[in-house]
């Protein structure tokens, strides 16, 4: 058995982190120290995404390494706008499958001089969101992860939670007028992912921009840059609707058979 | 500005009863970005509601508060004649003065 780390700055000493989670190399066991002549490789996944810059991948791995220092955890998962191709991500989206619960956002972000948004998950609490919840699906559609992530599991379709997660798109309708063009496409794709998730459909964001550009027959750059106007609103509205009709039934209906 | 006030706290606070009466409050609380958008939203409203920097007169947080509660109530209801249940109308008050103070209204 063997690991491989890089010795860190201390105040008084330097220092070598090892996972905490570990076979073998219990504390107070003695080891014997050897330098490798090349740098390890880092592991990581890339999931859906064609090319990560240089730069992204290494504020990755900064994130792992950050976090492997303060918790024991299964999986560190890297999502959302961070991983679009522009730079205009308003923070990092960082999901950790731990059992732990300590709070580390602040600590991460003190490190890393970024705004961050940590998400903790246990393991059983991840694999209920995937099954019930599209935003989770989609989040996972398209992500760095320092382990491998298993495949999605079979979706099960409970209305009334899909209902409360629908209702952050009628912000859509309340605000049209004064809303960014990047916060009409956040709402648009929330409805969109809850619709593809009750047909069953595949979902990420390519697939759910392709749906809203058919469904409400309009570009989905027009969108993202606030080009659609009023004929836009009533096509949004009419589907809103449709939607909210259909989980409201649906959820009293199994709510009734419960 | 005020009725666009009053439609974003109203649906901010359906949202929180509605959460916390499903069986998965605890998943459904996770992402919390998004849902806080709309205090972001209501905030950015307040600020163009005279006095800015002041508690709003007696007279107009009346108005508010009833006309949240109506728009929640009408909301909610209509999930209840379907069949919902769980669903507790007893913290709306509770919830309104909770948004409305976080807002600075009252």
């Amino acid at each position: 058995m063997e690991l491989i780390s890089k010795i860190s700055k201390g105040t008084k000493m330097d220092q070598i982190y090892i996972p905490k989670n570990r076979p073998g190399f219990h504390t107070g066991e003695y080891v014997k120290i050897i330098p490798v002549n090349e740098r390890p490789k880092d592991n990581y996944y890339v999931y859906n995404i064609k090319e990560v810059p240089p730069i992204k991948i290494e504020i990755a791995k900064q994130i792992f390494q950050i976090i492997e220092s303060m918790i024991n955890y299964d999986n560190i998962i890297i999502t959302g706008s961070f991983l679009d191709e522009n730079f205009k991500f308003n923070d990092i989206d960082i999901i950790i499958i731990t059992e732990n619960k300590k709070e580390i956002e602040k600590s991460i972000k003190e490190k890393l001089k970024i705004e961050v948004h940590t998400i903790l998950f246990n393991q059983s609490l991840l694999i209920e969101a995937l099954k019930i919840d599209p935003k989770w699906r989609l989040m996972l559609s398209r992500c760095i992860s320092k382990k491998r992530i298993a495949p999605l599991p079979q979706r099960k379709l409970k209305y009334r939670y899909l209902d409360v997660q629908l209702i952050e798109s009628k912000t859509l309708m309340i605000n049209f007028n004064y809303l960014t063009g990047k916060e009409k496409y956040k709402l648009t794709r929330n409805m969109m992912a809850i619709s593809m998730f009750i047909k069953n459909k595949n979902i990420s964001n390519k697939s759910i921009e392709k749906e809203i550009e058919k469904e409400l027959d309009t570009n989905i750059e027009d969108l993202k840059n606030n080009l659609v106007t009023n004929d836009f609103f009533k096509r949004y509205k009419t589907f809103y609707s449709k939607l909210e009709k259909e989980i409201i039934e649906n959820a009293s209906k199994q709510e009734k058979d419960a | 500005m005020l009725d666009l006030f009053i439609g974003n706290i109203s649906s901010a606070i359906s949202h929180e009863i509605l959460m916390i009466s499903t069986e998965n409050k605890e998943l459904a609380s996770r992402y919390k970005k998004e849902r806080d958008n709309l205090i972001v939203i209501s905030e950015k409203y307040r600020h163009n509601i005279n006095p800015i920097s002041d508690i709003l007169p007696d007279k107009d947080i009346e108005y508010i508060k009833s006309k949240v509660k109506n728009k929640i109530k009408s909301e909610l209801s209509s999930r209840i004649k379907k069949g919902y249940k769980n669903i507790n109308l007893n913290i709306i008050e509770e919830l309104i003065e909770k948004y409305l103070r976080a807002v600075k209204v009252i």
